[in-house]
Order: C-alpha cells, then sequence, then structure tokens
C-alpha cells in the first residue's frame, strides 16, 4: 500500500517539474520506435535466408546455387487461381536439382510431380496459408481459406480437387471414393461434384418391407444390436441402439412387413431326391462361383470370397428356407435391384444349394434373445426410431419416406473452416483431424448424434478422410481452363432380347460396358472385336477362368442353348470397336518361318514369358493372362493392335507398350495364333500351313 | 523554477532570419515572448496564453482530454501510413492485410498501433467524458463545451466503427452486419437510412468504399473541426474548469448572472 | 473617466509574473467577489510540455503494446458463413446486450438515441447544476420519488428477464438507501460523501454501472447464441 502511495506521488511528481520526465520519456520513445525497424531485420525468413547460404557455402555446386539465389520475398502468383504463395521464401531448394542430398528443411527438394509448381504454387495440393513469411503463419494458421497444412498422410486429397476419376498415382483417394460408394455413406450425405451429378452408392441394402419372409424378429433383433455378430463382414454400421430400441425397431420391421405378393408357391423347399448329400451342396456352391460375391468363413476362421454380396458364414441362421428357395430361384422377384444373378437352377440344385446353406448356421446368436411379442406402443415406438434414425435413406421399408438428405451435403466437406468445427477435448482441432474422428467416433462429438459407428480399419479412415478432404471449393472455383471434364455417367441397357437376359444376369453388376457397370469383371465394351465366336459360346456354356489364381470367377449360368446363341451373336454384333476389323487378319494359316520367328521375339527381344506363359511347362509369367490358347481365343487382328498399343485398346492396362515394329507384332501375332490349347503348343508350329505371301497379303 | 536549458547553437538557430521569419514570437523567456508564442502560432491561438497553476497537477484533469488528443494524432499519423498500402475493394482489401503482417516492412506494428491506438481513443475519450462529468466542468459557462464533446465522443465512436470494417475479415464483416442491421429498425426511414449507410442491402463492396470514405476523409475532418472548436471553447470560457472554487451554493441563474458581472480583484 | 494613473494602480507589483485581470467598478454594480485570486502560469512552456510528456508515455505504451500484441486478424469476410456469436465492436457490445431482450426498435434506436439527447441535455437542466444531496432537500419528495422510479424499473428489467441490467440498478439502489437514510452527521466518510451527492451524479453512476457491467458482459461472457459462458472455459 505504501509502495503503490510512493509510486502514485512520484508519477504526480513528473508534472511538478516535467522538463527531466520530458528528455527521458523522448529517448525512450525513440528507442520503443526503433524496436519495430530491428524486430523486421531479424524476421524469421531473414533467418532461412541465411541459413540457406550457410548450407550451400562449401558445397561443390555452390556457384551455380548462389548464383541461382536471389536475396528478398519470393512468391508465386497466380490470379486465376487466387494464389499468392511465398513460400519459396525460406524452401529455397524445391527446384534445385542437384540439392536431391539435402534432406534438412526448409531446403530440401521437392519430389517430381507431373505439375509444374509455377503453374498450380503450392497451397493448391499443400493447402496452409501462401502469402505467409512466418513458419506459424505458413503451415499452421487456420485463418486461409486453405486451413493448415496438410498431413502428408492426405496429400492425395489434393489430386482429387481437379481429378475425379481415379489416378493410377492415388490410391487412397481411389479407396477412399471407392468406400464413399460402397458403405453408402452416400445415402445419407449428399456429395455433389463439380460437373452437377452426384456420387452414387455402390452398395446393396435390401429392402425390408417384406422382410418378415426372409428372416425372424430375433435375429434383426441380433442384427440390429450388432451387425458384426451375425458377420465379420457387414457393411450395415452399428447404430450402438439400446436392448429396448433394437427390440421396438424389430417390432416394428416385422409388424410392417407384408407378404411379397410374388411366386409364394415356391415358398415351400422341394423335396430332393433321396437324401440329401452335403457335400453335393458344397461342389454346386462351389461350381456356381458364389464364392466371388460371397464370402464365408472357412474351417481356419478367415473369411474368404468376395464382398459384393452378403457374408454367409451364418446364412441358416438368419433366413429361412423356404425364403432362400424362393431367392435362389429368383432373386429379382424379392430385391428387384439386387447384383445378385438369376441363376437358371434346377429344383434338385435349388434343394442341395437350399441344404447346403441352411446348414451354415450360427448358434450363439439366437441363443439368449428371447423377445416377447411386441405391444403397439413398441411398434409405434420402433416406427419413430426407424424415421429418427434415417433407415430408409438406405433400405426401402413400406410407409417410412425415404428422407431427403439425412445426414449433412458433403460437397465442400473439404473447405470447412474450423472455425464451424466442434472439437472434442484433447485432439488436434484441425479439419483432417475432425473428419478422421467423426468416421472413428461419430457420436463424441455431442448427444442427439445419429450416425453409426462403423469399423473401418486406420488405412481405410485414412482413404475416406482423403477422399472427404479432396472435396473442397476449388474444384467448383478453377477457372474453366483448368478444369476436367468427368466421363459422363449415362444410363446404359442393353437393348432387345439379349438385353433382357442381360438384366437377368445382371452382366453389368461386373462387368463393364462403355463406360458403365462394374469393374470386377473385365470391360465387355470391345469383347465383340476381341474374342472368337465359338470361344465365346464354349466359354458361356462353361466358363472356365482365364486366371486360375483368381477367386473371382465368372459364375455358370446354366443357360439354354437359344439364350446362349441370343447372348453370344449380341456380343459378338453389337460390341466392337468401330475402328477394328476382326476379320483384316486370319484366324490361321501364318507361315512356319513367322510363326518361328514370333517365337523368337517372344522369348528374346520382348522377353514376354516373365509375364505370361505359353509353355506351362517351362514358363513362370503369372502376372498377365496365360497364352496357351490364346490362338482359339482372340481375333489376330485384336492381337496385332493390341501388340501395337494395349493402351489405346484398354487405357489403364499394365501391358507395356513396347512400340513394336509392323513387322515384329505381325510375327508374334501368328505365333500367339498359333497357340491353339490343349496339347497344341508342341504342334502349333506345324499346323500353321498357309503359305507366308496369303499372310503378309492379310496383313497389309 | 528553470525550466529550460538552452544551447547557444539553438540560441543562433533561433536568432536567424529565417526563424524569426517563421516564429515571429521572437526568442526569449519574458511573459510576453511565451505569450506570443502561444498568440502568434495559428495552431496554438486557440488555447490560453496562461494557465491555472494547480489545473496542471495530475490530479486535477488526469490529462484526458490531452491524452485522447494524443491518441488522435498518432492514429492520423498511422492511419496516413497505412492508407500507402491499402485499397479500398474486395477482395483485395484482405489481401492487403496480409501484406502487411507478413511483406511490409513494420506492417504489422503500424496496423497494430492503429488498431490499438484505435481502441485507447474511445476508452480515453469515455474516461474523459466521465471525468468532466464528475467534476461538474460541464457547467454553464461551459454547456456547448459539454455538447461539443458530446459530438467528439460520437465522432470518435463512428470513426472507430468505420474503421472496423476496412480489414474486410470475419470479425469486421460481421460486427458491421450486426451494427448496421439496427439502423434497419429505425421507423419508417429505416430500410433507407441502412441502404444509405452501405450502398446496398448487405455489407459488400459499396459499403467497403464508403465507410472508406468516411473514415479517411469526412470523419476526420469532422474531428478536426470539433476538436478546434473544443479548445478554442476552453479558452473562451475561462479557462479549465476549477471545482473548489466554485461557491457550494451557486445556482445556473446565478452563474448566468456572473458572466455579467465582470470577475474582480482585489488587491490584497 | 479615469487617468491612466488610475489604471497603473490597479496592477500589483508582481504583474510580470502573475497578471490580474483589473475591472473598474462603476457604482451601480456591486463588487461581488467570484474566485479568490491564484497562480497562473504561461501556456508556453508549463502546460504544454505536461501535455507532450504525457503523450509521449501513452505513445510508448501503446508501441510497446503493438510490438507484442498482434491486432486481430481472422478469415476473410464470408457472407455465408455466420461467426457464432457475430459480436459488433466492443463499445456497441452494451446495445447488443440490449437487442437481445428488446425490440430492435427499442434497444437499437430509442436507447441510444435517448442517450445521446439525455448527454446532450445534462448542462441545461438546473437539477444537474444543483449540488445538494438529493435526500438533503425536500426528503419526503424525493424518497417518494426515488422509490416509485427504483421499484419500476428493477421489475421493468426483472419482467424481461434483462438480470444483466437489474443488477447494476439494484447496487446503485441499495448505495442509494444508504445515503438516504444517513445525514451529514452520520459517522464514516464513504456515508457523508453519499449524502452529499446530487441527483445527477446517481444517474451518472447507475449509467456509468450499466455500461460497464453490460460491456464487460457482452464482451467476455456472451458465447454461442448469445448463451452466457465464462471467459476462462473456451
Amino acid at each position: 500500500m505504501r509502495a503503490l502511495n510512493k509510486l502514485w506521488n512520484s508519477w504526480r511528481g513528473l508534472f511538478r517539474d516535467p522538463i527531466q520526465p520530458f528528455g527521458i520519456a523522448s529517448v525512450l520513445l525513440l528507442v520503443a520506435l526503433a524496436i519495430a525497424p530491428a524486430k523486421d531485420h531479424f524476421s524469421e525468413w531473414h533467418y532461412y535466408q541465411h541459413g540457406y547460404l550457410r548450407l550451400i557455402k562449401n558445397r561443390r555446386d555452390a556457384a551455380v546455387l548462389q548464383r541461382h539465389f536471389e536475396p528478398g520475398i519470393h512468391q508465386i502468383w497466380l490470379p486465376d487461381l487466387g494464389v499468392v504463395d511465398r513460400c519459396e521464401t525460406c524452401h529455397l531448394g524445391l527446384t534445385e536439382t542437384s540439392l536431391g542430398d539435402i534432406k534438412m528443411e526448409p531446403y530440401s527438394r521437392h519430389p517430381v510431380i507431373p505439375h509444374s509448381m509455377q503453374q498450380f504454387g503450392c497451397v493448391m495440393c499443400h493447402r496452409g496459408q501462401g502469402v505467409a513469411t512466418t513458419v506459424a503463419g505458413a503451415h499452421e494458421s487456420a485463418l486461409s481459406s486453405d486451413g493448415p497444412i496438410l498431413p502428408a498422410q492426405y496429400s492425395e486429397a489434393s489430386c482429387g480437387q481437379c481429378h475425379h476419376a481415379p489416378l493410377e498415382g492415388t490410391p487412397t483417394l481411389n479407396q477412399g471414393r471407392f468406400l464413399l460408394a460402397r458403405y453408402g455413406c452416400v445415402r445419407c450425405h449428399t456429395i455433389k461434384l463439380p460437373d452437377g451429378t452426384s456420387m452414387q452408392p455402390a452398395d446393396t441394402p435390401p429392402p425390408l418391407s417384406h422382410i418378415a419372409d426372409k428372416t425372424t424378429r430375433e435375429w434383426i433383433y441380433a442384427w440390429l444390436r450388432d451387425p458384426k455378430s451375425y458377420a465379420a463382414t457387414a457393411t450395415m454400421p452399428n447404430f450402438l441402439l439400446s436392448d429396448n430400441d433394437a427390440r421396438d425397431i424389430s417390432g416394428f420391421l416385422i409388424a410392417n412387413s407384408v407378404p411379397e405378393p410374388g411366386d409364394t408357391a415356391t415358398l415351400k423347399p422341394p423335396k430332393a431326391g433321396g437324401s440329401v448329400d452335403p457335400t453335393a451342396g458344397a461342389s454346386l456352391y462351389g461350381e456356381s462361383f458364389c464364392a466371388s460375391c460371397h464370402a464365408m468363413q472357412n474351417a481356419a476362421g478367415n473369411v474368404v470370397g468376395g464382398d459384393l454380396g452378403p457374408e454367409l458364414t451364418a446364412i441358416g441362421t438368419k433366413v429361412k428356407p423356404e425364403w432362400l428357395t424362393a431367392w435362389l430361384r429368383d432373386p429379382r422377384n424379392y430385391d428387384a435391384g439386387t447384383p445378385m444373378p438369376h441363376y437358371r437352377f434346377t429344383d434338385q440344385q435349388l434343394a442341395l444349394l437350399t441344404g447346403f446353406l441352411e446348414s451354415k448356421t450360427n448358434t450363439d446368436l439366437l441363443a439368449n434373445v428371447h423377445l416377447d411379442p411386441a405391444t403397439p406402443a413398441q411398434i409405434a415406438h420402433g416406427k419413430k426410431l426407424v424415421e429418427e434414425y434415417g433407415c430408409a435413406s438406405c433400405h426401402e421399408i413400406r410407409g417410412v419416406a425415404k428422407p431427403d438428405n439425412y445426414g449433412p451435403e458433403l460437397s465442400q466437406i473439404g473447405s470447412k473452416p474450423v472455425a464451424q468445427l466442434v472439437f472434442v477435448k484433447g485432439m488436434p482441432e484441425t479439419l483432417p483431424a475432425y473428419l478422421s474422428t467423426k468416421i472413428k467416433h461419430p457420436r463424441i462429438f455431442g448427444p442427439g448424434l445419429h450416425m453409426p459407428q462403423f469399423s473401418f480399419t486406420p488405412e481405410q479412415v485414412d482413404a475416406l478422410t482423403t477422399a472427404l478432404l479432396s472435396l473442397t471449393d476449388r474444384s467448383v472455383t478453377l477457372p474453366a481452363k483448368l478444369q476436367i471434364p468427368t466421363p459422363q455417367q449415362t444410363d446404359y441397357e442393353p437393348a432387345g432380347k439379349a438385353g433382357q437376359l442381360m438384366a437377368d444376369l445382371n452382366c453389368m453388376a461386373c462387368h463393364r460396358i462403355n463406360g458403365h457397370g462394374g469393374t470386377m469383371a473385365p470391360d465387355l465394351s470391345w469383347e465383340g472385336s476381341s474374342v472368337q465366336k465359338q470361344w465365346l459360346d464354349a466359354f458361356l456354356k462353361n466358363p472356365n477362368t482365364l486366371r486360375p489364381t483368381l477367386i473371382r470367377r465368372m459364375p455358370k449360368f446354366n443357360l439354354t442353348d437359344e439364350e446362349r446363341a441370343e447372348l453370344t451373336d449380341y456380343i459378338m454384333t453389337a460390341y466392337q470397336n468401330p475402328d477394328i476389323d476382326r476379320d483384316a487378319m486370319p484366324l490361321s494359316g501364318y507361315s512356319p518361318d513367322q510363326v518361328e520367328h514370333g517365337r523368337e521375339l517372344f522369348y528374346g527381344k520382348y522377353a514376354c514369358q516373365s509375364c505370361h506363359m505359353v509353355d506351362p511347362a517351362k514358363d513362370k509369367g503369372y502376372i498377365g493372362p496365360p497364352l496357351t490358347e490364346v490362338g482359339s481365343r482372340l481375333n489376330a487382328e485384336w492381337i496385332y493392335l493390341w501388340l501395337k498399343n494395349p493402351q489405346k485398346l484398354r487405357p489403364g492396362t499394365i501391358e507395356p507398350n513396347h512400340d513394336m515394329s509392323d513387322d515384329d507384332a505381325r510375327a508374334l501375332t501368328a505365333f500367339l495364333m498359333a497357340q491353339k490349347g490343349a496339347g497344341s503348343q508342341k504342334t502349333g508350329t506345324r499346323t500353321a500351313s498357309v503359305s507366308a505371301s496369303g499372310t503378309k497379303g492379310a496383313g497389309e | 523554477m528553470q525550466l529550460q536549458k538552452q544551447a547557444s547553437r539553438l540560441d543562433k538557430l533561433m536568432a536567424s532570419r529565417l526563424w524569426k521569419s517563421i516564429f515571429r514570437s521572437g526568442r526569449g523567456a519574458s511573459t510576453l515572448h511565451r505569450s506570443m508564442a502561444i498568440q502568434q502560432n495559428v495552431f496554438l491561438h486557440i488555447l490560453p496564453t496562461k494557465v491555472r497553476r494547480r489545473m496542471l497537477n495530475f490530479d486535477a484533469t488526469w490529462y484526458l482530454g490531452t491524452l485522447t488528443l494524443g491518441t488522435f494524432l498518432l492514429l492520423v499519423i498511422t492511419g496516413i501510413l497505412l492508407m500507402f498500402y491499402y485499397h479500398p475493394s474486395v477482395p483485395q482489401a484482405y489481401a492487403d492485410m496480409k501484406d502487411l503482417r507478413y511483406v511490409v516492412s513494420s506492417g504489422l506494428f503500424l496496423r497494430n498501433l492503429h488498431r490499438w491506438s484505435a481502441h485507447a481513443m474511445v476508452l480515453l475519450a469515455f474516461a474523459h467524458m466521465f471525468r468532466v462529468f464528475y467534476r461538474g466542468a460541464y457547467r454553464p459557462p461551459r454547456e456547448f463545451n459539454w455538447v461539443v464533446g458530446v459530438i467528439l465522443l460520437l465522432v470518435t465512436l463512428l470513426l472507430s466503427y468505420t474503421g472496423y470494417l476496412l480489414p474486410w475479415d470475419q470479425l469486421a464483416f460481421w460486427a458491421i452486419t450486426v451494427g448496421s442491421n439496427i439502423s434497419s429498425a429505425v421507423p419508417v426511414v429505416g430500410h433507407k437510412i441502412h441502404f444509405l449507410l452501405l450502398g446496398g442491402n448487405l455489407v459488400n463492396a459499396n459499403a467497403l468504399l464508403r465507410f472508406y470514405v468516411l473514415h479517411t476523409v469526412i470523419l476526420p475532418l469532422a474531428a478536426v473541426l470539433f476538436i478546434a472548436v473544443h479548445f478554442w471553447r476552453i479558452r473562451k470560457d475561462g479557462g479549465l474548469y476549477v471545482q473548489q472554487s466554485e461557491p457550494a451554493r451557486e445556482t445556473a441563474e446565478e452563474a448566468r448572472a456572473d458572466e455579467n458581472t465582470q470577475q474582480v480583484v482585489v488587491k490584497q | 473617466m479615469t487617468g491612466p494613473s488610475d489604471y497603473i494602480a490597479g496592477v500589483s507589483s508582481d504583474a510580470r509574473k502573475a497578471p490580474r485581470r483589473v475591472v473598474f467598478v462603476t457604482r451601480r454594480t456591486s463588487a461581488h467577489v467570484r474566485s479568490v485570486d491564484e497562480e497562473q502560469v504561461q501556456t508556453w512552456p508549463e502546460a504544454l510540455f505536461r501535455a507532450a510528456l504525457i503523450v509521449e508515455m501513452l505513445v510508448i505504451a501503446l508501441v510497446l503494446i503493438s510490438l507484442f500484441f498482434n491486432a486481430p486478424l481472422e478469415g476473410i469476410a464470408n457472407p455465408t458463413v455466420t461467426p457464432n456469436p457475430a459480436k459488433a465492436p466492443w463499445y456497441f457490445l452494451g446495445l447488443q446486450e440490449m437487442l437481445h431482450y428488446f425490440p430492435p426498435v427499442v434497444a437499437g434506436v430509442m436507447i441510444p438515441t435517448l442517450l445521446v439527447v439525455a448527454l446532450v441535455v445534462i448542462p441545461y437542466f438546473n437539477i444537474n447544476i444543483r449540488p445538494d444531496g438529493v435526500f438533503l432537500k425536500h426528503r419526503r419528495r424525493n424518497l417518494t420519488v426515488f422509490y416509485v422510479v427504483a421499484v419500476s424499473l428493477s421489475l421493468f428489467l426483472w419482467f424481461f428477464d434483462v438480470y444483466v441490467a437489474l443488477v447494476p440498478t439494484l447496487v446503485a439502489a441499495a448505495f442509494m438507501l444508504i445515503a438516504a437514510y444517513s445525514g451529514p452527521q452520520s459517522p464514516g466518510r464513504f456515508r457523508r460523501y453519499l449524502v452529499s451527492r446530487p441527483v445527477s451524479w446517481w444517474i451518472m453512476t447507475w449509467f456509468l454501472l450499466e455500461l460497464v457491467v453490460l460491456t464487460m458482459v457482452g464482451t467476455f461472457f456472451r458465447g454461442p447464441g448469445w448463451s452466457w459462458v465464462l471467459p476462462w472455459r473456451s
């Protein structure tokens, strides 16, 4: 108190005789004013430029580097993109090719990328604040429209701002986009693309309007409580429902279900002739290549098989046998949108397969589920919950409308300002951290959230985060000259009788035709130009796989002869490449000399055997398809053109383009056309009997 | 009390013809010279030539008015410097803020100084007003100077408010949006006023330009004008108000009557 | 009139140091002494140096603040992204706080207009000039007016849930009550001080309290949706 008084008195004293204090204050003022320019002189970028000069001083390439170095602030200014990047003020070695050995930041060289830095600047890809000339301002500031620096694990997101089609160099981004569609994220969250279309889901949630035909309330209850307890690979996420909520929803779904009006007569399992042989069912399951789409847990506990359809490990616990039979007979009757093909099973086969699948049970699952009949109040509550949780966003449910935009739209989530996000205590307050945490623990951000719990691996979470981060508003504001048009998706449907057949078989669930359809099986757009008719017919009759190492195989559909002829004709006619005349080169009749020359090229100059095999006893190439029967499978002209430029016929194929001369390609074609399959490799050269002149004529 | 120690060189300079042509008051420490220094200076002549000694004590006024003027001068200087770097256009205005922050030498310091001085000025103007009130210095014959002071407070607030928009960041935009929306609430002509203020229905590039002109031309001129009146009035109203000299039971009528009665000094 | 010798006689001997004003008293006016004589000094240099000193100190303080604290700068203005809460500059936050309770016509137009008018007219009302303690003269009448105004104002604020403004009102009223029930002979300097306060002092003090409390609340205690938050818990 006394000290304060003293201070006060001495302060007042200043105004009794101001001259001396005035002098002192003037000096202090000058000193204070001088601090600001001094602070400027010791700024961070000065420090880093001095450091760079010290770094290059004693190097052998010092002279060149010093010549490149200019003191002062450097910037890349791109008015079109709104980019002013001063990163190069400190990152001085970005374009110095000779600095490859420097690992010390900020001086290291930038890795080689397909774009020029002068064209896009830095923040387009790395985010951060380009105008800043301080370390914290450039890297950590959340102020700029781009937010802080993008962590390296998500850097592929930046490619996705402009490139909306999959790129070879961005596996994480591609996977993330695939997962967004595969796990139905886009059913609740709309994602609009810059071209005006929306991202489409690629999952197949079943309709629930007739669910009582298919399964029991107990199974629904167990499934709702935790889908993973039934199938480890379940697509449906866990909604973290309480026992009562699961009870009420299952009650509502059963009460709401009406019997499927269609083919009710088949709901009885047909009598199998004699005793059912379990191995017969298993082998039918194998022969039909069900495992191409469906997974099942094997004896070792591994889940093996495709993931296009649901896992079947405990299918017997889930579905009723009569429903299963009806389903196998014609799946489209129950679910018009299912990708499951319509097999033409006989009643005998249906019984075998139903028996086999019903034997796949998990008795533990429903052991402790005892549900009293649902009361109307519970059913009403169940309906309320179904609406609340947006179940109808994915499933068709009688009497419940599909909600529009159930979840927030994510079209520009990658540019969401941090200020608009709510964070959980202790987590880093950045957009990538928010997204990945939200995917991992959707409900921790507050009460009343409805997003379900998925069980993604850390890699999948990173991939999803990358895909979401790529949805920035930059992709919308890009100047027209930089926009990459996305291939227009059209609703392609094959026409005519064959078209109906293809729809019934659901060919396009796996195959891609004219830019439409699945990606699991080969693209069939130019199949008619590529393969020989006899081979196609035989293949449809009994599809054997071209690549024995693959699990996914073409199923055997038990087509009738008429159906097969229809399909073969249609494919051979409709799916031709207009630039290819498939009859331009003969299927056989190449001169032995040419074949021999081709063989030399195959094993010598081009070393094709490192990826392909012609002689299974000798060759070890497993990367490409085996070519032992290629002469009876493919057209000569196709092979020839393929050899000349594989990427032209199938963009993205890994077959290298050898830039072959016409003669080499012709000789190799002759050699390959001589590979007619089963034991003909050795005699192939001899069977080619037509004169060389004829071949030449055909080639020219 | 010897206030000045003059160096001989300074003496010589002040004796020069050039100096004398500028400063007519001439040199010398006499009362006359010192009075002349005030009277003959266009800027200082609005001040009285002499002041009561005890009004110079810190306790008397806390120098709040002087400090407010000091912040104003500082704001004028820093403001003019900032004008060299600033474009009142969208989005260049915001880019200029970033350039001031990261590229302009001492640009950040300049902006900080302007910003904090502006806050200080508002605070000091309020403090000045309350201090004047509690001292009773608004009483006749100083009524009108109090009114000028209220006008200056409003001008200060408007200066600060118009300057608030100029960085064109979120803080600026939404503060002005919130503030200008209030004007729409004026009955009948509210929306017209709002439109006139912003040059549009929303805070946009027009509003930025309007606020810039107000902030850098119109309001500073108004401030200078009223500050001059404010100081001149101090002199005309008999110097700074002296609290203790106020008779305990004076009424307004008496005070006005006193204006007619001349002050009488009784020789001791 | 008078000769030059009379004029000289009126000037004090140390006129050089402190010149005196002189008046000639005619017969019809009474010589009323308004102020005792007091020492005066030259504005230059006495006042100007002191002014320069205090301004320099202020500039030093502001320069140091500017060197160590950066002016806020957020992201570029974006009309589509509304920060929550969107706050006006601090000196308008008292008004914004009022806007939270009253319609814009009241809080945004009437209150500020009344404030400005009230400030302007202060020196033109005798009630503001009279320096008497509010309860010393016409005690009964003034006490009645005080109770009516204080109770109705408090009820009004309470009715509209304006607790932020109610609390300072009650505090001011409490001190006025102390003043009302004390006298010039009360023990304690503070009580005697309160007793001597005129009504204008009370109104201005109430206004100052409101201004400080409302501005502080608006600046530090208001969060998303203008909800009540504690500044130390972000």
